[in-house]
């Protein structure tokens, strides 16, 4: 699977409920970093949780966020980052340079 | 699922704590028992997956979540899903724990005696 | 489709213990691979990372291709990753690098064994993320507010591995040495490298 996302590119984690297991965790959905590395192609745990193991592999990428951005409230340094770990269908592209 | 695993960011003032337990033999067993259910090199596959393990972790209700220990929450993971793969039967497991506190109890006897 | 869980208020000990015995069994798994396993973890310490560690500050080539592939890297070095993804990150005078798994408690535990207490705790996990320079100063380490903090959330399937800095005064030390330095609080980002001076 070709990746969509290049690093340095800006992207949104998806903001939506899910049930079931995920590994996005919650305070990371709908905010906005960019594209630090990619890691690899992986399968997806939403598919691994329950038995399916031969799903199709998609990539991961590791998406670094400002700290100030992630929390209104957050104490530190403006240049403090957070990376973040999130499988591709939990990404979209977004040009808010916000 | 609930979602108490999730805790990025949960507000808490509590500091986080130092303790260390030394990590018991059953806990070690546990550990492997993971290992070798998850490993993909065993004859046929693997048995389970660690997203497997981690979503009969996440299905504990919030109070077995916070009450249970890290091994603990893993052993009554891996039973779920075990049995719900059909690799053992929860009544087969009763009556093999019946059995081994049985024979737990026996033992303690016998040492209290002497 | 969700789990059904045992009653849970069990003595742990004794219900591994009849869970193993049935999974022996019925041909799941032999007690000698469990004791196999369990000895295996025995050998996983954080002298493993510490050597890695040592070896980045020795050897700038090496350094290179630990920071660009992990795995390979430790590889390199005869010691055993099965399927570690490791992602090594750098501090430098002017960053500071923390790992922390908030969903769970994932561990370069191919590097450093089983994770500590602390970093399986709910407090750790809740905190990390959010005040890392509030959970760093609990830890001893005070970082000046001119110094960057990058935190690492091990969500999916990367482990991370801090490379401390070489700490100053270490000049006349062998790698194998340096390496005695290095501790697991160091590799996971709560720690500096002591000197000689401070260990001694």
């Amino acid at each position: 699977m070709t990746p969509r996302f290049n690093p340095g590119e800006r992207v949104r984690v998806l903001d939506k409920f899910t049930a079931g297991h995920v590994r996005t965790p919650r305070y990371i959905r709908g905010k906005r970093g960019v594209v630090e590395r990619i890691c690899g192609e992986f399968r997806k745990p939403e598919e691994l949780a329950y038995g399916r193991y031969a799903g199709e592999r998609e990539p991961l990428y590791r998406v670094r966020f400002a700290q100030c951005e992630v929390w209104p409230d957050y104490v530190g340094a403006a240049e403090d980052t957070l990376d973040v770990e999130i499988y591709e269908h939990w990404l979209e592209k977004t040009e808010d340079k916000r | 699922m609930s979602g108490h695993h999730d805790l990025g960011g949960t507000r808490t003032d509590a500091p986080v704590p130092r303790g260390q337990h030394a990590i018991l033999p059953w806990e070690m067993r546990v550990d492997a028992l993971m290992q070798l259910l998850s490993d993909p090199q065993r004859p046929g596959g693997a048995l389970m997956s660690v997203d497997e393990l981690r979503r009969g972790i996440e299905s504990l209700s919030a109070d077995e979540y916070r009450l249970l220990g890290y091994y603990e929450r893993w052993l009554h993971s891996l039973i779920a899903v075990m049995a719900e793969k059909g690799v053992i039967e929860r009544v087969a497991l009763e009556r093999r724990l019946a059995e081994v506190e049985r024979a737990h109890e026996r033992e303690h006897a016998r040492r209290g005696e002497r | 489709m969700s789990l059904e869980h045992a009653r849970y208020d069990r003595n742990a000990e004794l219900l591994e213990r009849a869970f193993r015995e049935l999974l022996v069994e019925r041909g799941v798994v032999s007690d000698a691979a469990v004791d196999a396993g369990v000895e295996f973890m025995y050998t996983r310490t954080p002298a493993l990372g510490a050597r890695v560690v040592a070896r980045a500050w020795f050897d700038p080539g090496f350094k290179a291709r630990l920071l660009e592939d992990g795995s390979a890297a430790v590889g390199e070095l005869g010691i055993e990753v099965r399927s570690l993804k490791l992602v090594v990150v750098e501090n430098t005078p002017m960053l500071h690098n923390l790992i922390v798994c908030t969903l769970c408690s994932c561990y370069p535990r191919m590097l450093l064994g089983l994770p500590p207490d602390w970093y399986k705790s709910l407090e750790y996990r809740s905190r990390a993320i959010r005040e890392p320079r509030a959970v760093l100063a609990e830890f001893g380490l005070h970082l000046p507010a001119g110094m960057t903090v990058r935190v690492h959330d091990s969500t999916a399937d990367m482990r991370y591995l801090v490379l401390p800095m070489r700490p100053e005064e270490t000049d006349s030390l062998s790698e194998a040495e340096c390496a005695m330095l290095v501790t697991r609080d160091a590799m996971i980002g709560v720690a500096r490298v002591d000197s000689l001076k401070n260990v001694l």
